[in-house]
C-alpha cells in the first residue's frame, strides 16, 4: 500500500467544510479515486477543487467541459496546421519532421507531465455528450493515455486529484460512475449558511446575519420559480445590503420589504413572482 | 466484512457493483474508517452512485445497524459473492486482481471450480482478519453498539447538529426529495422536465460535415476524409390527453401542463386535450370540456408517429368503459364505448403510453383495478414518478 505523504485536506478561510465531505474527499485522495461531485449550482462544487488545491499547496488544472468537447480534445492537440505552414515556409526553428514538436498537451495531458501532484477539475462533465465520457473512462483508470500520431504512451507521473463536477444535466453512464466516488452536495441548512457567511464576511453584525439568512430561506420558497437564489446570489446580496447606507437591519423583511430583490433573482419571470410573493406576505 | 450489508442493498434495488464493494473492503483497509459514522460516510460514497438512491441506502443503513445484530458472513453468502466475483473477473481480470492484490497471471492457471475456492479462501482470510483485528470496528463487528461513545438508539453525540451519529442522520432521511419512488410533486418537476428532454429523436448519420471534412482531410495529408453528421430530425408532436374529471386528479393536471410548457421547445407541437374518466366521441381543448369539442374520430388524420400521453388514474366504474351508454357526464352524446375509442387511439398512434398518478404497486388493489388492468390491455402503463416518466420516454422513443 502506497504510503500516504499528502495531509489530509481540512478546508481553506474562505471554503467552510462540511465534515462529511471532508471524510469524503479525503478517503477519495486515499483511494486515488475520482470524485464525482453533483448538486445544484452554488452549492460549492467548483470551489472544492480550489479549496484541496490550496489546503494541500497543489497546482490546480481546470478543465471546462464544452458541449462540442470530444475527450481527445481534453488529452492533446496535434495542430496539424502549423505543420503545414512551416513545411511550407520553413520559417520557424520546429522541426517539421518531427511530429511530436506539433503535439500540445490539453488539461488532462497537463496534469499527466506535471512534475509533482496537481488537482484536476473536469467541471461540468456532463454538458459533453456520453462518448466523451466514454473515452475517459479507460484514462482515468489506466492514467495514461496514447498520441496517435506518434505512437507514444503518456503516462501520468503522479495520480492527480481528480474532481469532477455535474450539474445533472444529463445522466452519467454506468461503466464512468463506476469509477468513481459519488456525493451529492445538498443545499446547505441554515447552520451551515450562518458559517459560510462567517467565513466571507468575518465581521458582520450578527443581527445582519440572522434575519439576511432567514429570508433567504424565506425567498428560496417563493413558488413556481425557475432558478432557486443560491449562495452565491446571498453573497452579493449581503455586498449590496452593507454597501447601502440608508439600509437597516430592523426593516429587513418587516411589511414585505427586501431591497435589492434583483440580486437575489436574475431571471425576470422570477422576479415576478417573487414580487407577487413578497406582496402577499406581511412579515417574512 | 458487511457482505449482508451489500446483498440487502442489492435486494432493495440499489445497483453496486463486487467491485465497488471490495474497493469498500480496500478503504477499510486504509485505516480510513474509524467510527461508524465514517463508515455510513465511505459506504455511501463509494457504494452508492446517484443522489436518488441516497435515501434508499439511509434506510437500509438504519434497519441494518439499529435492528439485527451483525452475523458474520455466512459461508453460502460468501459463495455467491464469490460467483458474482467471478463474473466480475470474467469482465476485468487486472482490475479484480488488483483489488486483491494477486497476480493475475498466477489466476490464469486456476480452472473456475478452484478460482472459486481460491477466493472464498482469499475472502475468508479477509474476514478474520477483520473480525480479530483492532483497527476499526474490531469485535464490533458482530456489534456497532457501544463503539466510539454511539448509543445504539442513535443519541446524538456533541452539540453541533452535524455531529450526529451516523444512525440519526441515516434516520433524518435527508436525501426523501431524491428519492425516485413517490408521486411526482413541484419540487421534483425540473428532474421530471430533464428526463422529458429525453424525448428527442436523432437522426441517421448522413449529412456531409464539411468543416470536420476539412480539418479530417488536412489530418491525413491531403487523402480525402469523409466525416459524416447526424442528420437534424424532426421534432416530435405529441397530442396530451388529461383527465381533469375528479378531485383526485386535480394535483396531476396542472403539473402535467407546467411540464409539458416548459418541455414545449424540445417539441414541435404539444396538444392538449381534456376528457372526464374515459374517452368517448369528443374529447375537449377547454379545460371546462364545453367550448372546444373535437371529434375523436377526427385523429385519424393526424400524423401517425405522432405520440400520444394519456394522462388519467384509469379509475371508473366498469360500466363506464365497456357499455355503448357508459359515459356519465351529462348531455354528452355517445356512440361506442370507452374501451373501443380507446383502442382506436392506440391503434391511430401505435406510439402511445398511458401515464397513471396512482402508483403502480397500487394498481392491483385501488378501487378502480378492473379498470385499469383493462387500459393496460390497450396502453402501456407508467405510473407518474420520475422512475415511470423515465420509462415512458423511453418507451415512446422507439422507432
Amino acid at each position: 500500500m502506497e504510503k500516504r505523504r499528502l495531509k489530509e485536506f481540512e478546508g481553506t478561510k474562505t471554503y467552510v467544510l462540511d465534515p462529511e465531505l471532508k471524510k469524503i474527499v479525503n478517503i477519495s485522495i486515499a483511494l486515488e479515486m475520482p470524485l464525482l461531485l453533483k448538486g445544484e449550482p452554488g452549492t460549492g462544487k467548483t470551489l472544492l477543487a480550489q479549496a484541496i488545491a490550496e489546503d494541500l499547496g497543489l497546482a490546480l488544472i481546470v478543465l471546462n467541459v464544452k458541449s462540442n468537447m470530444k475527450a481527445v480534445d481534453a488529452l492533446y492537440q496535434y495542430d496539424t496546421l502549423t505543420r503545414l505552414n512551416d513545411a511550407r515556409f520553413g520559417d520557424s526553428k520546429r522541426n517539421v519532421k518531427n511530429i511530436e514538436e506539433y503535439i500540445r498537451m490539453g488539461k488532462i495531458g497537463q496534469a499527466f507531465v506535471s512534475e509533482s501532484k496537481v488537482v484536476l477539475l473536469i467541471d461540468e462533465i456532463d454538458k459533453a455528450d456520453s462518448d466523451f465520457q466514454d473515452d475517459l473512462l479507460d484514462v482515468l483508470d489506466q492514467m495514461s493515455f496514447d498520441i496517435i500520431e506518434i505512437d507514444k504512451i503518456i503516462k501520468a507521473k503522479h495520480r492527480p486529484i481528480v474532481i469532477i463536477t455535474s450539474n445533472a444535466k444529463k445522466d452519467l453512464s454506468d461503466p464512468f460512475l463506476g469509477r468513481c466516488n459519488f456525493h451529492h452536495i445538498a443545499f446547505p441548512d441554515p447552520d451551515m449558511m450562518h458559517k459560510i457567511i462567517k467565513a466571507h464576511f468575518p465581521d458582520i453584525e450578527q443581527n445582519l446575519a440572522n434575519s439576511a439568512i432567514k429570508v433567504f430561506y424565506q425567498m428560496r420558497k417563493v413558488p413556481n420559480v425557475e432558478k432557486k437564489p443560491s449562495t452565491r446570489e446571498l453573497i452579493n446580496w449581503l455586498r449590496a445590503l452593507l454597501l447601502d447606507p440608508s439600509f437597516k437591519t430592523k426593516e429587513l423583511g418587516k411589511n414585505g420589504n427586501v431591497p435589492y430583490l434583483g440580486v437575489l433573482f436574475k431571471k425576470s419571470m422570477d422576479l415576478e413572482q417573487a414580487k407577487n410573493y413578497l406582496s402577499r406576505v406581511e412579515n417574512l | 466484512m458487511f457482505v449482508p450489508f451489500f446483498y440487502q442493498l442489492r435486494n432493495v434495488g440499489i445497483p453496486i457493483t463486487p467491485t465497488a464493494f471490495l474497493r469498500l473492503q480496500k478503504a477499510l483497509n486504509l485505516g480510513l474508517v474509524n467510527s461508524l459514522e465514517d463508515f455510513y460516510i465511505t459506504a455511501r460514497t463509494i457504494l452508492i452512485k446517484s443522489e436518488r438512491y441516497f435515501d434508499l441506502y439511509d434506510k437500509i443503513f438504519a434497519q441494518y445497524f439499529l435492528g439485527v445484530e451483525l452475523k458474520s458472513p455466512e459461508e453460502k453468502e460468501l459463495e455467491e459473492l464469490v460467483r458474482s466475483l467471478l463474473e466480475e473477473w470474467l469482465k476485468d481480470p487486472k482490475q479484480l486482481a488488483d483489488f486483491l492484490g494477486i497476480d493475475p497471471e498466477q489466476l490464469k492457471k486456476y480452472s473456475p471450480d478452484e478460482l472459486i475456492k481460491y477466493f472464498l479462501e482469499k475472502l475468508k482470510e479477509q474476514t478474520e482478519r477483520h473480525d480479530g483485528g483492532d483497527s476499526w470496528i474490531g469485535t464490533a463487528g458482530t456489534s456497532p453498539v457501544g463503539h466510539s461513545g454511539i448509543h445504539p438508539g442513535g443519541m446524538r453525540v456533541g452539540g453541533s447538529s452535524r455531529n450526529k451519529s451516523a444512525i440519526k442522520v441515516a434516520l433524518e432521511r435527508r436525501w426523501k426529495d431524491y428519492a425516485m419512488d413517490g408521486p411526482l410533486d413541484t419540487s421534483s418537476i425540473s428532474e421530471a422536465l430533464k428526463r422529458l428532454r429525453h424525448l428527442t429523436p436523432s437522426g441517421p448519420k448522413d449529412q456531409l460535415n464539411i468543416r470536420e471534412t476539412i480539418y479530417q482531410t488536412v489530418k491525413n495529408a491531403g487523402e480525402i476524409e469523409i466525416v459524416f453528421s447526424p442528420r437534424l430530425k424532426d421534432k416530435l408532436k405529441v397530442i396530451l390527453m388529461m383527465d381533469n374529471g375528479g378531485w383526485s386528479m386535480d394535483p396531476y393536471i396542472e403539473l402535467c401542463r407546467t411540464l409539458f410548457k416548459y418541455a414545449n421547445d424540445n417539441f414541435k407541437q404539444v396538444k392538449t386535450y381534456y376528457f372526464h374518466n374515459c374517452i368517448y366521441d369528443y374529447v375537449y381543448e377547454d379545460p371546462q370540456r364545453r367550448a372546444k369539442p373535437r371529434k375523436t374520430l377526427d385523429f385519424v388524420r393526424e400524423e401517425p408517429d405522432t405520440r400520444l400521453i394519456i394522462v388519467g388514474d384509469a379509475s371508473m366504474a366498469p360500466y363506464e368503459l365497456t357499455h355503448d351508454q357508459g359515459c356519465i357526464e351529462y348531455g354528452e352524446y355517445q356512440t361506442k364505448s370507452g374501451l373501443h375509442w380507446l383502442k382506436f387511439l392506440s391503434q391511430t398512434f401505435p406510439h402511445s403510453a398511458w401515464l397513471n398518478p396512482k402508483l403502480k404497486e397500487e394498481w392491483k388493489y385501488t378501487a378502480g383495478s378492473y379498470t385499469i388492468a383493462r387500459i393496460r390491455e390497450i396502453f402501456p402503463m407508467f405510473d407518474l414518478t420520475l422512475e415511470g416518466l423515465e420509462q415512458a420516454v423511453n418507451h415512446l422513443i422507439k422507432k
